[in-house]
């Protein structure tokens, strides 16, 4: 009879020694701090989903060819779909809903990835995010198969089996462009220089200097830190990129470790007020993505109104 | 009126449609649907939803595209190998693509 008067409420210490894959849903009562922290990630996620599809956008048009065209168009359709698969696992938690959430990305306050702040110039820099920044991303998702928030992992799950196109795609034109002419391959030099240090910081900045990486892991919302994923990542793409006859550049250093048996990071070389200016939506090329963003999200807005009132608008149209 | 059954065998599995019942009501339905899907099975946790609650969209209904009956390779990490290896978690995909493919293949086969 106790319970009828005071619900059952887990607490933080509970909730940090039960955490496991998968361990926390929506029939489980998680305390707010919890629900906050888990919020805040998987918006992120959604963010950059959807913003990452803006960036990719352009190049259902300027593709070299109509395979491509399919193929880049289908990626972006997959991305606009995981966005929406993330915003529903987040709405799960109590804390924001959808319409709040794309609200506030289209007014610039919800945050995500640097590397979408950027937009492509032209064709030869696509591959720097279809392969390196989206190969990133899909080893940051792996391990999220495991995050403690079952929505979330069941949205990851999707996520990873459609994925693996998108990266050997991505990998394809790389490999196209790298096998070109003379100036093709200089062109894409030009553009691995230009995005290399951007790349370098997609995992955002060491373990150290992270602020919401602790709390994260200990409710196992976050199962792999930003070092060892950034070192994870590096261990395959930096060979990748070799192969594919990419010269690495001397800034950022990056120099394997023979002892640690990883790659390490010259920090200092690394632009991070940008990332910082970034991170607070106030770097203006990425101020123009979230405008664009907002822009159609407004220009669409009549769609949303017809489906939600039908018949409203019938009247005017006579 | 028939409440369709989704059953999780295992905490954290996906629930799974299994078949479903028929029951008076919500309260019947749950019972029927412990009895008999779940007595002999083990089960972790079982959905009950009456079956016109259900929404379905059916491909041979006017005006339905859904994958599998065009083709589409250049959605599948199989059609893309510029290289010997991969990411593991490249690879994974994939094998979860190829998975897929073959339970596409196999349901072909069997409507023929």
């Amino acid at each position: 009879m106790q319970d009828h008067y005071k619900r059952y409420s887990m607490d933080i210490e509970e909730v940090k020694q039960r955490a496991g894959p998968r361990e926390f849903g929506p029939t489980d009562d998680m305390p707010e701090e919890y629900r906050k922290a888990a919020t805040r990630m998987i918006q992120f996620h959604a963010n950059s989903e959807i913003m990452g599809a803006y960036i990719e956008r352009p190049f259902i048009r300027q593709a070299p060819s109509l395979d491509r065209k399919l193929a880049v168009s289908a990626q972006v359709q997959d991305e606009i779909g995981h966005g929406q698969l993330l915003y529903r696992a987040a709405e799960n938690l109590g804390i924001k809903t959808r319409e709040q959430m794309l609200d506030e990305l289209a007014n610039g306050e919800g945050k995500f990835l640097n590397c979408f702040h950027y937009p492509l110039d032209d064709w030869y820099e696509l591959p720097m995010i279809m392969f390196f920044v989206d190969g990133a991303a899909m080893r940051r998702q792996a391990t999220l198969k495991r995050t403690s928030w079952e929505p979330y992992a069941h949205a990851i799950d999707k996520i990873c089996f459609e994925e693996g196109f998108h990266i050997k795609h991505g990998e394809s034109i790389l490999a196209e462009l790298a096998s070109g002419t003379r100036r093709d391959q200089q062109r894409l030099q030009e553009a691995f220089d230009k995005w290399w240090p951007r790349i370098l910081q997609f995992f955002g900045p060491t373990d150290d200097q992270s602020t919401h990486s602790d709390f994260s892991s200990a409710v196992g919302l976050k199962t792999m830190g930003n070092d060892a994923l950034r070192t994870a990542f590096l261990n395959v793409y930096l060979p990748k990129a070799e192969k594919y006859g990419l010269e690495i550049p001397e800034t950022p250093a990056v120099t394997f470790n023979d002892d640690t048996n990883r790659y390490e990071v010259e920090e200092e070389d690394l632009d991070w007020d940008e990332f910082m200016q970034i991170a607070r939506n106030q770097y203006p090329q990425g101020v123009g993505q979230i405008d664009k963003r907002h822009r159609t999200q407004e220009a669409v807005e009549w769609v949303r109104d017809a489906i939600e009132n039908p018949g409203a608008g019938s009247a005017a149209a006579d | 009126m028939i409440f369709e059954v989704f059953r999780q065998e295992k905490r954290k599995d996906y629930h799974v449609h299994v078949g479903n019942v028929h029951a008076p009501n919500r309260e019947m339905a749950r019972m029927y649907a412990q009895v008999v899907h779940a007595r002999r099975k083990p089960a972790h946790s079982l959905w009950v939803v009456p079956k016109e609650e259900i929404a379905e969209v059916d491909s041979d209904d006017e005006g339905v595209a859904m994958g599998g009956l065009t083709q589409k390779e250049y959605r599948w990490a199989t059609n893309y190998n510029t290289d010997e290896t991969f990411a593991e978690e490249i690879e994974a995909s994939q094998r979860e693509q190829e998975e897929a493919e073959r339970g596409r293949e196999e349901a072909a086969e069997g409507n023929g």
